[in-house]
């Protein structure tokens, strides 16, 4: 249900980005909106809500790839009225399965992006020992990631979960990766697409503090972000 | 300490075991091995030096005997190293059991199959003297991310002729055999994140088998060396999921919330037994590989449970239990469950294919030594022959 609205709301937008920019040729593959052809669209255009056939998503006027989310339009004053942006669209992604879990994008997300280990360097998250929930204190720093992946929708995350060495290895994997996923699932709450998510799981390899101490330990587990953004930037 | 304890107690279960022959029955039961003698085997070697000596010895505590003078030992083994190792064993009556001469191979090779040749004589089962593992090991070094290097190695059981595998300078983890075969499947972060890589030890070649987003670890081939299970998030949350062992035709065979970990087979290949942290703690639950729901392994109550595996002679299920910050402990279980018992200290236990001795770490300050431990005896040996902390061994079958 949540997906068919996902949809309908980008039928939405797409009907948009046709209309504002008053396309002459109509793209292929697209069924015209009765009326809305060679005509500017006013902001209250935006509410009315045709939805147009799931074929849309390839065809929008820009020149961007197929599969790139697509940019909200920037209303043209010459058409008359007066329209506000809108804020940037991400695909949401697949959502959750009838478990609660929702899947990790196919193939391999790292393939021709960079990878970022310093942005988000203070965002790490921590946990408290044998657990796997994002606590509340740890909240502000997912907003902020969320903020940034939703603003720059070509750019995706892996987030890498750690565990101290207070637990076996086999269950440390697990936990490591248990932690990355409950921050991903946070962070497609907060309206971050399921695409552009992966995880990783150190267990205990990777240590902030070697030391084996409670401070060490408490530095340890944790959860943190690398940004991955695409080597060749798109053309704009 | 602990080791001088089960010494001791082995020792006075010897005696017992000698009081009961004066009463002139149950004389079998002193020297039969089955899973509920607990004794120690009191044996006197003599004749030997140097590498020949200490690797019958080491063989020999490991395989359940404690190394005693003649006049206290129920066996004498006396004989030499040259050329060639000789061995003649006697019991206490001078009457002789084995007399043999071992002209090939290294004087280590020599001695290890003496070695065999007195378990197999006196216990009426296969030694293990002669079996590989495989196992993580970690130099202490970083590498430029920050990582524990780790690298996978395979060595003779007792860690002699260690022999690199990988070389990735990163983490590589999660070593298994396949049954049968000289390949080993394990993970590497070789290409920046785990990839379960099958790796043909004649060879030297490697294929990368599973590399999906998310979590690719804890490969357990089948005892048939056809099917591989394994841990894999891609569904949004570590579950197993069982294939070939070319990677090809994937099934999900738990679906949870929770993390699944550490799958091992049943030795008939139908029933997969892993931990699961679905409903909180963890514990053991097995899976038919035809499919239907998890089920829980009773194991009389005990909490957090993690690493089992399953014994070749599809018997017991040892396992790791996690008792809070850095305790854990060794259990073994029926494998149809009931109260699991303590065998030792130590974690990630992997069975020989005596169904009796176990490969397991055991945590000393900062270092992780790989240990052999003998589940009927409950004798400990630690494997001396390598610097640097372990983990995760597998014993090849």
């Amino acid at each position: 249900m949540k997906r068919l609205l996902h949809v309908g709301f980008l039928g939405l937008l797409a009907a948009l980005a046709l209309a504002s920019s008053g396309c002459k040729s109509r793209p292929k593959n697209i069924t015209a909106i009765p009326g809305s052809e060679g005509r500017g669209g006013t902001s209250t255009d935006l509410t009315q809500g045709n939805p147009l056939p799931p074929t849309v998503g390839g065809g929008n006027t820009g020149g961007s790839s197929t599969g790139v989310p697509t940019p909200g339009p920037r209303y043209n004053p010459n058409t008359g009225g007066t329209g506000i942006d809108l804020p940037p669209v991400t695909n949401p992604g697949p959502g959750p399965d009838s478990d609660g879990n929702t899947a990790l994008p196919p193939g391999n997300i790292r393939d021709g992006m960079r990878e970022d280990t310093e942005m988000f360097r203070g965002n790490t998250v921590y946990f408290d020992y044998d657990k796997s929930a994002v606590k509340k204190s740890e909240v502000a720093k997912l907003a902020a990631v969320a903020e940034y992946l939703k603003a720059n929708p070509n750019s995706k995350l892996e987030v890498a979960g750690h565990c101290d060495e207070r637990g076996t290895e086999g269950y440390n994997l697990a936990l490591g990766e248990r932690r990355a996923l409950s921050i991903r699932e946070s962070l497609l709450n907060m309206g971050v697409s399921s695409a552009n998510v992966t995880t990783v799981s150190f267990g205990e390899a990777r240590p902030a503090d070697p030391a084996q101490n409670d401070s060490a330990y408490a530095k340890n587990r944790r959860g943190e972000f690398i940004l991955l953004t695409p080597i060749a930037a798109p053309v704009r | 300490m602990i080791r001088f304890s089960n010494r001791r107690r082995g020792f006075m279960a010897a005696l017992a075991a000698v009081l009961f022959t004066c009463h002139g029955w149950a004389q079998e039961a002193a020297i039969v091995i089955d899973d509920k003698v607990a004794g120690l085997i009191p044996i006197s070697i003599s004749g030997y030096t140097g590498e020949v000596d200490q690797t019958l010895k080491f063989d020999l505590e490991v395989a359940g005997f404690s190394l005693v003078s003649e006049d206290k030992a129920r066996f004498i083994l006396t004989g030499k190293n040259g050329t060639q190792v000789e061995g003649t064993l006697q019991d206490t009556s001078k009457r002789s059991i084995l007399a043999r001469a071992y002209p090939g191979g290294t004087p280590r090779l020599q001695a290890h199959t003496l070695a065999d040749d007195v378990v197999q004589a006196v216990t009426g089962r296969p030694g293990i003297a002669r079996s590989k593992i495989a196992f993580k090991h970690e130099t202490g070094q970083r590498n430029g991310n920050n990582e524990m290097v780790s690298e996978i190695f395979v060595a003779d059981y007792d860690g002699a002729n260690a022999f690199q595998l990988t070389q990735d300078g990163t983490i590589a983890r999660s070593p298994a055999w396949q049954p049968g075969h000289r390949t080993l499947f394990y993970t590497s972060f070789r290409p920046g994140r785990p990839c379960i890589y099958s790796h043909d030890l004649a060879s030297g070649a490697r294929s990368p088998i599973s590399n999906f987003n998310g979590m690719n670890d804890g490969a357990a081939v089948s005892p048939d060396g056809t099917k591989m299970a394994m841990v894999l998030s891609k569904g949004g949350s570590p579950d197993i999921w069982v294939g070939n062992v070319d990677g090809s035709g994937l099934r999900q065979l738990t679906s949870t919330r929770e993390a699944e970990s550490s799958p091992c087979w049943s030795p008939d290949g139908r029933t997969l037994c892993f931990s699961s942290s679905e409903g909180g703690g963890t514990r053991l639950q097995l899976v038919d590989l035809n499919g239907g729901r998890m089920r829980p392994l009773s194991i009389g109550g005990l909490r957090g449970a993690t690493e089992p595996d399953w014994s070749p002679d599809g018997k017991w299920i040892a396992f790791t239990r996690m008792g809070g910050g850095k305790n854990f402990e060794l259990y073994r279980v029926a494998a149809a469950g009931g109260v699991a018992e303590r065998i030792g200290e130590g974690e990630d236990p992997s069975w020989a294919p005596n169904s009796r001795t176990l490969a397991v770490i055991r945590r000393q300050g900062n270092v992780r030594k790989l240990s052999l431990l003998d589940a009927f005896t409950r004798q400990a040996k630690d494997v001396r022959t390598i610097s640097g902390s372990c983990g995760q061994p597998s014993w090849a079958k």
